[in-house]
């Protein structure tokens, strides 16, 4: 890993405008509100949070598919360097050679109407980085072969093919550009158990294969604990914890986290009760509670918590919190 | 690794890989073809195409004044026969007819059929000139060597309603097309550019077409026949017509087109295409086009019916195409007098054809509809 | 505890273009008053459609093996459900003794009309209540599933609640005819897992309160572990294995059962491997002779397994599996 980060957002914000309100400010709904991370090259980044976090949006926001409305997002490879707010026409088409995304609905994102063949090369035919019929073929072969689809696979269409299988086509039109950065949005969730281990394994394969450096997206933190080596935590569009996975996963500092955590169902039917139950529902995005967002649901939300957003501190080697009680509460477990 | 294992030996191999590589345009015609009355519509559709196509060979005679029949007005059908009194023959035959007027029958022309006669049905006779194709021929599918043979019987100018009516498919199906292909051109740009963009782009473009939209024909056609000046010729109004059609029947297709875009626009594989870098015109052409091309294919099929329809309404008002240029609302205009009804319901003849014709769009276009639901066999 | 409900050599196939698709084939299990049930499996298991058997809401082109016999255990007397001919003998089944919750809330609530007006209208089909009797069950019922505000509530559209609420509202308007079965089809995937758990621990509150029987439907073990007493495992149609959640999730005896168990990425051992089962599930078009898991099974005991049905043998007490390991005459071999 080298010391630059290949991609940071830094202080991003994302803002969707709302209908209405010819006078005074404009509203808005804020799906992503000042988020900063940095993803280092090489590594296998974790970005978890329930509906109405704003990690898809994140994710997107990072491949110029969001419009940025505050803050940046930097882009340095080592080739070249972009400031993703105010790229041009011409280094986004560069960029997009670059940094790609894997979707999550493996029957939406493959065209109904083309041939498996036709779907991958589809990046090289647009992007112009073959200039004959037989070099893309050799490169779609070569992909696919990666992704296990053979010869037989790429004469087919989609609906021929399984979701995980479909899941590999969409992975093999991600890489088939060459690029550095993959945002795999939800790319395992419709996926059979059984089968997500498997697309789990070709995606590690190919990232130490390929020195790719990913963004995982995924509401699934069982998932995550096992594939990625970092991990953001949001809630309602702002970062509430970062760290190394395992650092997380062992002793979280955020109420969120640690609620999350033990929300998810264990497997030991002794071990019934564990769960610790938040209260209420997530707030929607378009009325956001003030001071911290979480502090609607926290069992230990204070006075404090209630008139003032808590800013990002670190907590140890990498790992930063969101939380005005997090020291207290930490000396307390 | 078990993805290719056919254990079943009833499933046929070569089955399955069609299946697997067939095309979506492939798996429609396949749906299509399992439904009998679509399947029904679509012959008999072709069958009538073909024969308004070459109408001019199939029938007899001239639809105009030229080929009237002038000794046989209001003549009933006559229909070939095999055997009577004297005999039976191979050959099909008719009777001749004649005419004539006397002190007997109070000065009116009185036809008579003279039994005695026969008229054999002769095939690929030459017959009066006519045009297919940018070629001049003369020969005919049959007709008698003397004489006339009136498989609908004749109006009431004596001109023959068989040779009529097929003339007439063919005039109704060509306005028709022209028609639909105004209607669709328009269509595609407008409530493509409105899909497509959305957006106050998408809000102003939809007031526009609501306008055009609640123009009422009827009066508008009534205003443009009175502006429409006597000189111009038959070919010039049949355009004329068409392209009014198109005119008023695009707003339908345009919505249409924008709904599709508005749903296609948001599926994630043209998101993937975008993040390639895709421009518009590609997104366009390679992704939402085809996506629904099924689709447009059926709405353009069921507005066939309507534009045959709208023009037959308007020619039998008096407000469309005129003699000699004929079709079947041309042909309905004498059908409102009483002694039609009465005494020579042969006119009615075209207007099975008619029925026929339209419950054939409608049975092909309802089987297209069913067979192309394109995630009907791909969802979990 | 009674008897609720016996299933019997439930065989369903559906009539398709494509041929005649075994979608269930020869599953038998009961179910007690109070007890919950989980069905497990992955796409293609048939476990939805087993459980729409049970009220024969599968669609026209289904067709029952002749041996099917359910028997549902009403206090009037046993009902055959598959010797119920027409819509109005079904009600008995359908909402009334019977309840069914789906798994995406927004799709079982008709948008235009309120959700109070939708539960009244349930209750006035199949109680002799009158409309304001109704109206009061039903605002108790969604103060009882834990929704605040209730009869604000009552009078509010599918829309205006969040996806949790929304699922609440549906366990209320399910549990408002006092069901003695409720079937329940991925009640808890489409939401968030602090969501989730809520969710889960009020169906727990609600049978101990109701004593009725829950079939619980879903792909995700950790949900079983926490709701179930015993499991039935279906895979491709079939049942493989059936036994108490301790034994099965614990103690799995069937290959399958113990391939997802390995696949599942847990929480205790982050560091460890993904495990995937090897290959894809077979399409229900080409269903496998003889042991329809055979195909990806990594303990194949011989020729017997791709030419023989293996049946349901005990493996413990209460606990059996249909594997041909545990065929006497096999393992003499």
């Amino acid at each position: 890993m080298t010391d630059t980060p290949l991609i940071t957002a830094q202080n991003l914000s994302v803002h969707y405008p709302l209908r209405g309100g010819l006078i005074g400010p404009k509203p808005y709904v804020g799906a992503v509100e000042n988020v900063t991370i940095e993803i280092a090259a090489g590594s296998f980044f974790g970005l978890v949070g329930e509906s109405g976090s704003g990690k898809t949006t994140l994710g997107r926001a990072m491949l110029r598919a969001a419009p940025i409305t505050k803050g940046d997002v930097v882009f340095d490879d080592g080739e070249v360097a972009y400031s993703l707010k105010n790229l041009g026409k011409k280094d986004l088409k560069d960029y997009r050679k670059r940094a790609q995304l894997i979707f999550q609905d493996p029957y939406a994102a493959l065209s109904p109407r083309m041939t498996v063949r036709d779907i991958i090369a589809e990046p090289l035919e647009v992007m112009g980085l073959t200039s004959s019929r037989a070099q893309t073929d050799a490169r779609v072969r070569e992909i696919a072969g990666k992704c296990r689809l053979n010869v037989e696979h790429l004469r087919r269409f989609p609906h021929a093919f399984s979701g995980g299988q479909r899941q590999r086509i969409s992975i093999a039109r991600a890489l088939v550009s060459g690029p550095k950065f993959i945002v795999a949005d939800e790319s395992v969730a419709a996926l059979d158990v059984s089968i997500q281990a498997d697309v789990l394994n070709l995606l590690k394969a190919i990232q130490q294969e390929m020195g790719l450096t990913f963004l995982f997206i995924s509401h699934d933190l069982s998932v995550v604990a096992h594939v990625c080596d970092h991990v953001a935590v949001m809630y309602l569009g702002r970062l509430v914890e970062t760290a190394p996975t395992r650092a997380l996963f062992s002793a979280p500092r955020h109420p969120y986290t640690k609620a999350l955590l033990s929300a998810i169902p264990s497997l030991d039917p002794d071990d019934r009760g564990r769960a610790q139950k938040l209260e209420g529902e997530i707030p929607s995005p378009t009325n956001p509670p003030p001071g911290c967002k979480f502090q609607t649901r926290c069992p230990q939300a204070i006075e404090r918590c209630l008139v003032e957003e808590p800013v990002l501190e670190a907590a140890g080697p990498e790992h930063k919190v969101a939380c005005h009680r997090w020291e207290e509460l930490f000396a307390q477990a | 690794m078990a993805e290719k294992n056919i254990y079943d030996p009833s499933v046929d191999q070569l089955a399955k890989d069609a299946y697997f590589t067939a095309s979506q345009g492939q798996l429609i015609w396949t749906r299509f073809k399992k439904q009998k009355a679509a399947m029904v519509g679509a012959w008999v559709l072709i069958f009538l195409i073909l024969s308004g196509i070459f109408a001019p060979f199939l029938t007899p005679y001239d639809p105009t004044i030229a080929g009237r029949d002038k000794d046989y007005l209001n003549g009933a059908p006559t229909m070939p026969r095999f055997c009577d009194d004297n005999g039976c023959s191979l050959r099909p035959f008719i009777y001749a007819v004649e005419r004539e007027r006397s002190i007997q029958t109070n000065f009116r022309w009185v036809t008579t059929i003279n039994t005695d006669e026969r008229k054999y049905v002769q095939f690929f006779v030459q017959g009066s000139e006519y045009e297919l194709f940018f070629m001049t021929f003369q020969t005919r599918l049959f007709g008698v060597d003397e004489g006339f043979i009136h498989l609908f019987g004749t109006d009431s100018t004596g001109k023959d309603i068989f040779s009529r009516t097929f003339h007439a498919i063919n005039t109704s199906l060509a306005v028709g097309t022209i028609g639909v292909f105004i209607a669709f051109v328009l269509a595609l740009v407008i409530g493509g550019i409105s899909g497509f963009y959305g957006g106050w782009v998408d809000s102003f473009i939809q007031m526009v077409t609501d306008a055009v939209r609640t123009i009422p024909a009827i009066p508008l056609f009534m205003a443009l026949a009175a502006f429409i000046p006597d000189t111009w010729s038959a070919e010039e109004r049949f355009f004329f017509i068409s392209i009014i059609l198109g005119f008023i029947g695009w707003p339908t297709l345009a919505r249409r087109v924008r709904t599709h875009l508005l749903t296609e626009r948001n599926q994630e594989y043209v998101l993937a295409a975008q993040l390639c870098g895709a421009s518009n015109g590609h997104v366009i052409g390679k992704h939402l086009l085809p996506s629904f091309t099924s689709y447009i294919i059926v709405d353009l099929v069921i507005s066939f019916p309507y534009m045959v329809l709208s023009e037959t309404a308007l020619s039998f008002i008096g407000l469309g195409l005129k003699d000699p240029v004929n079709s079947l609302g041309v042909m309905l205009q004498n059908v409102t007098s009483a002694d039609v009804l009465l005494n020579y319901q042969w006119y009615f003849i075209p207007v099975i054809f008619f029925i026929i014709l339209v419950m054939a769009f409608v049975f092909v276009g309802d089987g297209l509809r069913d067979a192309a639901d394109p995630y009907g066999d791909t969802k979990k | 505890m009674s008897r609720l409900i016996d299933v019997e050599n439930l065989t369903l196939q559906f009539d398709t273009d494509e041929g005649r698709i075994t979608a269930v084939d020869n599953v038998s299990f009961s179910l007690e008053a109070g007890e919950v049930m989980g069905l497990v499996g992955e796409s293609g298991s048939g476990k939805s459609v087993t459980a729409k058997s049970l009220m024969k809401l599968n669609p026209g082109n289904a067709v029952y093996g002749p041996d099917t016999k359910i028997t549902l255990h009403l206090e009037d007397g046993p009902v055959d459900v598959m010797a119920l001919q027409n819509d109005r003998e079904m009600k008995i089944v359908r909402g009334g003794s019977v309840s069914l919750i789906f798994q995406e809330p927004m799709a079982s609530f008709a948008p235009a009309i309120s959700i109070g007006d939708q539960m009244v209208e349930q209750l006035l089909i199949h109680t002799s209540f009158s409309k304001a009797q109704a109206k009061e069950v039903s605002v108790e019922m969604l103060d009882r599933v834990g929704i605040s505000d209730p009869s604000t509530r009552f009078g509010q559209y599918a829309f205006e609640l969040s996806g949790g609420m929304r699922q609440r509202a549906m366990i209320a308007m399910a549990l408002s005819t006092k069901p003695k079965l409720l079937i329940a089809d991925e009640p808890t995937t489409a939401l968030d897992v602090t969501i989730q758990a809520q969710v889960i621990d009020l169906m727990k509150d609600l049978v101990a309160e109701f004593g009725m029987g829950i079939i619980f439907i879903t792909h995700d073990l950790g949900v079983i572990a926490q709701t179930a007493d015993k499991v039935a495992v279906m895979y491709l149609g079939r049942l493989v294995e059936q036994g108490s959640v301790r034994d099965v999730i614990r103690r799995p005896a069937h290959p399958y059962t113990r391939g997802l168990l390995a696949a599942l990425p847990t929480l205790d051992d982050i560091d460890a491997p993904l495990t995937p089962i090897p290959g894809d599930i077979p399409s229900p078009l080409e269903r496998p002779p003889g042991c329809v898991y055979h195909t990806r099974c990594e303990e194949v005991v011989g020729p017997v397994c791709s030419a023989r049905v293996p049946a349901l043998l005990q493996v413990a007490p209460d606990h059996t599996a249909a594997c041909h390991i545990y065929d006497p005459a096999e393992a003499a071999e």
